[in-house]
């Protein structure tokens, strides 16, 4: 025990003469709220904290659609804190606010090397001058529609990538007298909401910015989607819905949702799960009606054919706050480094494996990563998991189309303007019209400001 | 200079008193102060404030979002209080009656005022839950009693209604136990004297009980109306899309376009509707 002491504070000693580092405080926000990731990530922490003696970092993690408001509270108190992982949207939108430290972030990209990033996710973090970066892509993550392959097929449907195919069929399979439902789009005033119209809204080219950089929201595209959008909302459970209602899906009691990569190890382990708890183990267990085949009955439509396909998904990056002290930023340059070593990245990327899609190229293809500790990579096949990696090149947003970045867009979305407008229209019954003008107008706002 | 001894003593009172006058200064002063000066601002993060005169307040009174809010909260007020009170008196009535586990029953009545809010939000939720909730089970499935499957907390229809239930349930132990107090207070002569008086059941209920609980339950209502007019937590975590004014409030300063200055505005509103509303109480109704 003595010796082990001793070996320790020798370690300590040693690490701390070799790698002579300022005593620093630092604060990490995540958007990782589930307990089980908070705690993978406090593990990573943890072991560079021992790696870093002097270096304290405290570890919050922040609900996704808490954060903008979070860090207005925090701004006006003057305790924002050193990095946080968010969106893109809300990266771009804190480095439009001019909070965000750019030319640390850029250097470290630079440092880490350009070239290793794919470029698709390196671009949507991009500032408005060459060479500069608002934060820097972490993983990233491609929506889609999941449907349950064999209904469609038994009731001889097509599936769901067009927005005939997708109407119809939830037309289809919405039997609420069967307490049964044709889809799940989102209707509440959040963030799942938004993903799920811009998904739409981009695959019949509607936009929020021209080329030239004007405001172009309220047009006919827009109000077709929305109208579409009400139409789609019909075939929902009942009242407002978010992404938690996929439950119903996996219960299922539901024909198609729109999610994110994420399902696929939800998928997994639920089967995981409802296998280990039935069958062989305990035979006598009746537990709830999970279906062992959902997995294998699962299909998913990435693209959405509109007037144009479409593909919709988010990076979500690592951004740095201005304004710290000089042992602050080293801290922070230091602990952005060590997220980016081999094994803790892939340590972060196994927590969800499927959803967290890697950013860098020479990661994807090590075999380490391609080996979890779940397994939901063989489930699923390596050519599977390529070409959702690959579909993360392709994907779109309104602050990033046709490979241009709109700073003004993430703003837009950090306000929420388009939940609300799809929430009055959907569940309070506003009509399209009034509901796009209202949003526009409420857009020009948040532009002035 | 000699001072004579009731100088002394006011003097230690004012000394004894001042570190109290100092924290309450601090904690509630200064953040009211502070609020009502914002509230002439447009308040922009990172940057300078605009001073802006009464225009906060002017567009409080333009625009239809406050004047909604004002409604859904005078609904809300209305509801809640006339259903604590009432209920919290029915059942103290009932319970001064003497009966088998009586005690135990007493006690179990108090749980939903002692449990965590947050945990009896997820199980009103689950029990509404349009899908898997009991309440559409029971209502659909079991009875046949509605024609489809609801979403009694999401709909913004019902939502209200909803709400106003679930703060009844929620605070109604807290009147319960303050008039079953003073029940078994009451003089049991004065019983006496109403039955010698050929009175009722009913008629002892208005002419000794109702006015021997005059103040309990006048107290009761004030209370109640400051608690839930501020009342924040409750609301927003069980149906966020009912926006009384604080939760309104919230939305103004903290999402969507953030308005802080506007916000502020807002919540001065609030705080001059609850204090006119509580001189006015007390002066006619409590005769303080």
């Amino acid at each position: 025990m003595q010796k082990l002491l001793y070996g320790i504070i020798s370690f300590l000693i040693f690490s701390f003469s070799a790698n002579p580092v300022k005593a620093a405080a630092i604060e990490f926000w995540i958007t990782e709220t589930q307990s089980d990731r908070v705690k993978i990530i406090q593990l990573l922490i943890d072991t560079f904290q021992a790696l870093n003696p002097g270096i304290n970092v405290k570890l919050i993690p922040v609900d996704e659609n808490d954060l903008p408001s979070q860090i207005a509270a925090a701004a006006a108190a003057g305790a924002l804190p050193n990095i946080i992982e968010a969106g893109s949207e809300l990266i771009i939108a804190f480095g439009e606010e001019g909070i965000l430290d750019v030319p640390l972030s850029s250097e470290i990209v630079r440092q880490l090397g350009e070239k290793r990033f794919y470029k698709g996710a390196l671009k949507m973090l991009s500032a408005p001058e060459k060479g500069r970066y608002y934060g820097l892509p972490y993983h990233g993550w491609v929506q889609g529609i999941w449907y349950r392959k064999d209904w469609f097929e038994k009731e001889g449907l097509k599936p769901p990538d067009t927005w005939e195919n997708i109407l119809r069929a939830a037309r289809v399979f919405h039997k609420p007298e069967n307490n049964q439902y044709g889809i799940l789009i989102g209707t509440k005033s959040e963030v799942y909401t938004e993903q799920c119209f811009t998904h739409l809204a981009l695959s019949n080219r509607a936009r929020e910015f021209n080329e030239n950089g004007e405001l172009v929201f309220d047009s006919p595209e827009t109000l077709e989607t929305l109208k579409y959008y009400r139409e789609l909302a019909g075939f929902n459970p009942p009242g407002p819905q978010s992404w938690r209602a996929r439950d119903y899906y996996i219960q299922g009691r539901m024909a198609m949702f729109f999610y994110s990569t994420y399902i696929m190890d939800d998928l997994a382990l639920a089967k995981e799960a409802a296998e280990s708890l039935s069958g062989e183990y305990f035979s006598n267990l009746k537990g709830g009606t999970f279906d062992p085949e959902l997995v294998n009955n699962t299909g998913a439509v990435t693209i959405i054919k509109g007037t144009k396909p479409a593909g919709y998904g988010a990076i979500v990056g690592l951004c740095l706050m201005k304004g710290k002290s000089r042992a602050e930023k080293d801290a922070v340059k230091r602990l952005v480094e060590f997220m980016y070593e081999p094994f803790a990245y892939i340590t972060f990327l196994h927590m969800a494996p499927g959803g967290m899609i890697p950013v860098i190229k020479d990661i994807a293809s090590m075999p380490e990563y391609l080996n979890d500790p779940r397994h939901v990579f063989k489930r699923y096949g390596g050519e599977k998991i390529e070409e959702i990696i690959e579909g993360l090149e392709s994907i779109e947003s309104f602050t990033s189309v046709d490979g241009r970045i709109f700073p003004q867009a993430g703003r837009i979305y950090s306000k929420m303007i388009i939940p609300q407008m799809i929430y009055s229209v959907t569940i309070e019954g506003k009509s399209p019209e009034e509901a796009v003008k209202w949003a526009e107008e409420e857009m020009k706002k948040v532009i002035k400001d | 200079m000699q001072l004579s001894l009731t100088q002394k003593e006011s003097r230690l009172g004012l000394k004894l008193i001042a570190p109290s006058i100092g924290v309450i200064g601090i904690l509630i002063l200064y953040p009211i102060l502070y609020n009502i000066y914002l509230s002439f601002f447009n308040v922009r993060l990172g940057e300078e404030n605009v001073f802006v005169g009464l225009g906060n307040y002017e567009r409080m009174l333009r625009e239809s979002g406050f004047f909604s809010s004002l409604v859904t909260t005078i609904i809300y007020l209305a509801g809640s209080i006339i259903g604590t009170t009432v209920l919290g008196l029915a059942v103290a009535l009932m319970m001064n009656i003497k009966f088998p586990f009586r005690n135990i029953t007493r006690t179990v009545i108090l749980l939903p005022y002692f449990a965590p809010v947050i945990s009896v939000v997820f199980g009103w939720q689950f029990f509404f839950d349009p899908v898997n909730g009991i309440y559409n089970h029971l209502m659909v499935e079991t009875f046949g009693l509605a024609g489809g499957r609801h979403n009694p907390i999401g709909e913004p229809g019902s939502a209200l209604g909803i709400v106003i239930i679930f703060s009844i349930w929620k605070n109604f132990p807290i009147s319960y136990l303050l008039i079953i107090s003073k029940l078994q207070a009451i003089n049991k002569d004065q019983y006496e004297a109403a039955a010698m008086d050929e009175c009722g059941p009913i008629a002892r209920f208005f002419h000794v009980t109702l006015p021997e609980l005059y103040f309990v339950l006048g107290t009761l209502i004030i209370l109640r109306l400051i608690w839930n007019l501020n009342k924040f937590e409750e609301v927003f975590l069980l149906a966020p899309n009912v926006r009384t004014l604080p939760v309104f409030t919230y939305y103004t300063a903290f999402t969507g376009v953030i308005d802080q200055g506007y916000a502020a505005a807002i919540s001065v509103a609030q705080f001059v509707i609850l204090t006119a509303l509580i001189i006015f109480y007390v002066k006619k109704v409590l005769k303080w």
